[in-house]
């Protein structure tokens, strides 16, 4: 085993905590259960890792190897990576889309390969017909940097790819291209949506954030949900405030639906505009430049929050609420 | 000292002003006592007085309602009173006929397509099912504007819903829903075979079920007896036409070296136009079936 594999192999198993070894071990399934028992977990991590990088030599690990557990345990920790999401276009009138899993895997390798000698491409299935891609990055002199990935989780016969850059720019056409090709799309677009949350930019992207619907057979109707309010029954006590109160859930009801809203930790606004004030500003030529950005560890839920808690009118701005339905959280405002 | 003696009344000495502070304080002392034993007395009276009050509206209320139903009871076995009687069966008579049609309603989704009106429009429910059993049912909530919009749905992303209403919500919205139908039913139904075929029949495949997320290409290679006998063949099906649950192209092969006998070649050909004529679940159990015959055979 190439002494860089070693390195690269140890340096994986360094990342992952204690108590994730087993599974994540046991998940690539490269070391047999038998070699697994004799390895004593209870030791200090750097002794469990020596000793299982020996036992990697052993079954002679090669960089595919090492580049899926790289891609275990990103899964697992997805989290820790920014994703972007791309979105793919076919042509008009396309025939019947007949994606063959092993030709797009053999596609996407031949489209980078061909245009970077240096390049390790590797593949892992998920569920609901998804494939996790992992690239690492070399030059026409250089071999590829294992530690500096791009990950790319596609789901197939749907034109969105979501991806975790980490790359030089110079290498994201040529992504874009091996993923088109691969994918018998005609253009790539990047779209303005970014997060650290993956599950909830496919559930953004997918529409699935909303899954409450009327039906007949729905044993609590939608009528009877509680709005919270009528806590205090007692006749005595009236609330100034009430009709305004109801009036303003009802408002954030609408906008933003019964359903827990995606995850995602920002906005931002790029004001591109003149000043309308009656002020000096307003004479300026030049249109004022401004950056706004809304973070929050939940920033729709807090925003579903705003009107009701009194720190905010209700409805919101628009461009507050439009964020899952327009599929983005990057926004460029400019005069008409 | 003087003062002292001008503040007694009656001339004789009672002992200074000390003492006489102190008789004022008795004095005091004895009238509080006298207003807190009143307090107290009205304070318990008038608790007594609540007690009284509510007992006597709880008794009001057992009147009354023992007068109700006294009042039923003669009505139930004096059947000369027809008022009521035509009242309470009337709202029972409604009561049954509303249970009857919300259960309607709520059969209605067997039929395949069913909906229920919202404050924007309705929200239309497919139920999609394949050889008689119920599968997934899917949703499209239309706001019924001029133009007609989809609220939300949660139809799958691969399937072409933006394509089907742009051809057909606005003009025809039957034709949208039917057209929609189509597509989703065909959709359970290869899913449903594919699912089957992984649970059910897993012995028989040689490697996993190669397949996509619209069911319409499926990869396997397979045994047609499990247990080693047979030869592997690949089989190869492409759903061309997405309304369709039955496949529109289909390649059996061989991966081997040799060339085949004839009788396993007859095979292939067969399995190709099985795969082709009947769905894929029921085309593994034709082969677990025969599998039990040649067993059968062994034993006669």
């Amino acid at each position: 085993m190439d002494e860089t594999i070693a390195e690269f192999i140890k340096r994986t198993i360094l990342k992952i905590p204690m108590t994730e070894m087993t599974t994540i071990l046991k998940a690539w399934d490269f070391l047999s259960e038998n070699q697994l028992q004799t390895v004593n977990f209870r030791q200090r991590k750097e002794s469990v890792v020596q000793h299982l990088v020996e036992l990697c030599e052993e079954n002679n690990a090669s960089l595919n190897d090492a580049a899926l557990l790289d891609i275990i345990y990103t899964q697992l920790h997805r989290h820790r990576k920014i994703w972007d999401v791309f979105q793919m276009s076919k042509g008009p009138g396309e025939d019947v889309d007949l994606f063959d899993m092993k030709q797009f895997k053999s596609s996407f390798k031949k489209v980078l390969q061909r245009a970077l000698k240096n390049v390790t491409v590797s593949f892992r299935d998920a569920e609901e017909n998804a494939v996790w891609i992992r690239i690492a990055w070399g030059t026409q002199y250089t071999k590829p940097n294992q530690y500096r990935p791009t990950y790319v989780v596609y789901y197939s016969q749907t034109p969105y790819a979501f991806t975790s850059l980490s790359t030089l720019k110079s290498n994201i056409p040529l992504l874009g291209q091996a993923l088109t090709i691969a994918s018998k799309h005609h253009e790539i677009v990047k779209m303005d949506l970014r997060s650290r949350y993956l599950d909830s930019l496919k559930a953004i992207v997918f529409k699935q954030y909303n899954q409450n619907f009327e039906t007949h057979n729905s044993t609590t109707p939608l009528q009877e949900r509680s709005l919270g309010l009528h806590v205090n029954m007692d006749s005595r006590i009236i609330h100034e405030n009430a009709m305004e109160k109801e009036r303003v859930q009802r408002v954030t009801q609408e906008t933003f639906g019964d359903h827990p809203q995606p995850q995602l930790e920002f906005a931002q606004y790029k004001l591109e505009t003149k000043f309308r004030n009656g002020s000096i500003l307003a004479e300026r030529e030049e249109p004022l430049r401004c950056l706004i950005k809304f973070s929050s560890p939940h920033l729709l839920e807090a925003l579903k929050s705003l009107a009701p808690a009194g720190i905010a009118d209700a409805p919101l701005s628009p461009l507050l609420t439009c964020i899952p339905n327009k599929k983005m959280n990057y926004f460029k405002i400019r005069d008409k | 000292m003087e003062q002292a003696n001008t503040l007694c009344h009656d001339g004789k000495s009672k002992g200074g002003v000390l003492a006489y502070l102190e008789r004022l304080e008795t004095g005091v002392n004895r009238s509080g006592k006298q207003r807190e034993e009143l307090q107290s007395a009205q304070a318990v009276g008038n608790a007594l007085a609540t007690k009284i009050r509510k007992l006597r509206c709880l008794r009001d209320k057992l009147r009354a309602e023992v007068k109700q139903r006294q009042a039923r009871v003669k009505a139930s076995t004096t059947s000369v009173d027809p008022d009521q009687t035509v009242e309470i069966s009337e709202q029972e008579v409604l009561e049954r006929k509303q249970k009857n049609v919300k259960a309607i309603l709520q059969a209605y989704r067997f039929t395949g397509l069913s909906g229920k009106l919202t404050s924007r429009g309705v929200c239309v429910c497919i139920n999609t099912a394949f050889e008689g059993n119920l599968l997934d049912s899917y949703f499209v909530d239309l706001v019924i504007k001029k133009p007609l919009q989809i609220y939300h749905h949660s139809v799958p992303v691969f399937i072409p819903l933006e394509d089907i209403a742009a051809k057909y919500l606005q003009t025809d919205i039957q034709h949208f829903l039917f057209s929609l139908c189509e597509y989703l039913n065909a959709y359970s139904g290869r899913k449903y075979q594919a699912d089957q075929l992984q649970s059910d029949f897993a012995a028989f495949l040689a490697g996993p079920l190669q397949r996509n997320s619209l069911c319409n290409l499926l990869s396997f290679t397979y045994k047609v007896d499990p247990r080693g006998q047979a030869f592997p063949f690949c089989a190869r099906l492409l759903y061309k036409d997405l309304t369709v649950t039955l496949p529109t192209d289909v390649t059996v092969t061989y991966q081997g070296t040799e060339v085949l006998s004839t009788s396993w070649e007859e095979q292939r050909a067969a399995h190709e136009i099985l795969f082709c004529t009947k769905p894929l679940h029921q085309v593994f159990a034709s082969f677990a079936k025969k599998g039990e015959t040649l067993d059968m055979s062994l034993f006669s």
